[in-house]
């Protein structure tokens, strides 16, 4: 289905928010990988990035575990990638 | 009575260490026996761990203080205090002094951690600010957190109830319904997680951080409700054999319902060995010598 992923999405988007300090600048850009797999890249104003990465990555790897859980509300599986 | 005996390098680590299993926030609601001093060995052989037991001061109004180490870091909701400065982004590491404005990096400061004693300079960026740090009352943190958990919920497209409370200086969140879990994960990990970005969230809206206990779903309670049948278990099988038993490594949080467990039965005690994250609970029948 289309709106595959959408779950994922907004659950990410929600959390990238809360964390950075420019919310405005966040976008998440949702790509299908597969028929059961969906990538959602994460964009964020410069300065935020490490923020959302975390030291040694926790806030990441927190962000990954939970859009996991999201994705199978949907029946499919995530990644989560950080852009810089 | 809620002794806990602990050993470790020396007599601090291990207090330490007691404290973290206790939820002691600081040395002045406990109290201290060393059972025996830390001795060096000779070539790595011999060598003898501090022992310590400690125990809770009977209660009358803690007070939050935190302390910036902590030789166990099974725990996420231990941990905080190092994670204090997240919101300045890896400033321990890369903070170099700033005397005054430019960069007269002295060399050799790296080791400095956030003792907040040591840098009276005015220095007005925000990159070390430490423990002046406004500390936003906890009555104040907890709707910070349920806010966000409201809004988790709701992201996941799911319905569910979110209740913050602080007790004892800590906020305890609790996430139900029957969706709601959804976001639990195996063996709790989604919780887990969540409780990562609950208290990231909460560094980064209010500069504070309280420590902040997660359930979702009510896993949380049974499981220690499991943990706890698990143990008494253990303890009965204990009483009739005699001796002692080693459970395997557990967080801070279980090892204090194995405590807990063996606080309330006769004939028993308990104790962690070992370091975090592989440290563990000791299960011995009391009279039964553990080991000279």
């Amino acid at each position: 289905m289309s709106d595959s992923g959408k779950i994922v999405e907004d659950v990410v988007g929600y959390i990238v928010k809360q964390i950075v300090s420019k919310p405005d600048e966040v976008s998440i850009t949702m790509i299908e990988q597969g028929p059961d797999e969906v990538l959602a890249e994460v964009r964020t104003a410069k300065g935020d990035l490490g923020r959302v990465i975390g030291r040694r990555g926790r806030v990441a790897r927190a962000i990954r575990t939970v859009a996991q859980a999201a994705a199978e509300e949907e029946g499919v599986t995530a990644g989560v990638e950080f852009v810089d | 009575m809620d002794w806990v005996e602990v050993r470790g390098k020396s007599a601090d680590i291990a207090i330490e260490a007691a404290m973290q299993e206790l939820g002691a926030s600081s040395r002045e609601h406990i109290e201290v026996e060393v059972i025996q001093e830390p001795e060096k060995g000779f070539l790595g052989f011999g060598g003898q761990d501090a022992i310590v037991k400690v125990k809770l001061k009977p209660t009358g109004g803690r007070k939050r203080r935190r302390r910036r180490k902590g030789g166990d870091r099974g725990s996420d909701d231990r941990s905080q205090g190092r994670r204090k400065q997240d919101g300045n982004r890896g400033s321990r590491e890369q903070a170099p002094k700033q005397t005054s404005g430019e960069g007269s990096r002295n060399k050799g400061n790296g080791g400095k951690k956030g003792g907040g004693g040591q840098d009276k300079s005015s220095a007005p960026k925000q990159s070390e600010k430490r423990e002046e740090k406004p500390d936003v009352d906890i009555e104040d943190q907890a709707p910070v957190v349920e806010e966000f958990l409201s809004g988790l919920v709701s992201a996941f497209g799911l319905e569910g109830d979110v209740a913050v409370r602080v007790e004892d200086e800590v906020i305890i969140a609790d996430v139900t319904g029957p969706q709601t879990e959804a976001m639990v994960g195996p063996r709790g990990s989604t919780i887990e997680a969540i409780h990562e970005l609950s208290k990231t969230v909460l560094q980064r809206q209010t500069q504070s951080s309280a420590r902040l206990r997660l359930d979702v779903a009510g896993y949380g309670e049974r499981r220690r409700q499991a943990l706890s049948i698990y143990a008494n278990q253990l303890i009965d099988q204990l009483l009739e054999d005699g001796g002692e038993v080693t459970l395997e490594p557990m967080s801070a949080g279980d090892r204090k319902v194995i405590h807990d467990a063996a606080a309330e039965r006769t004939g028993v005690q308990s104790y962690s060995e070992g370091q975090s994250p592989q440290r563990y609970v000791v299960l011995a029948k009391v009279g039964s010598d553990e080991e000279e």
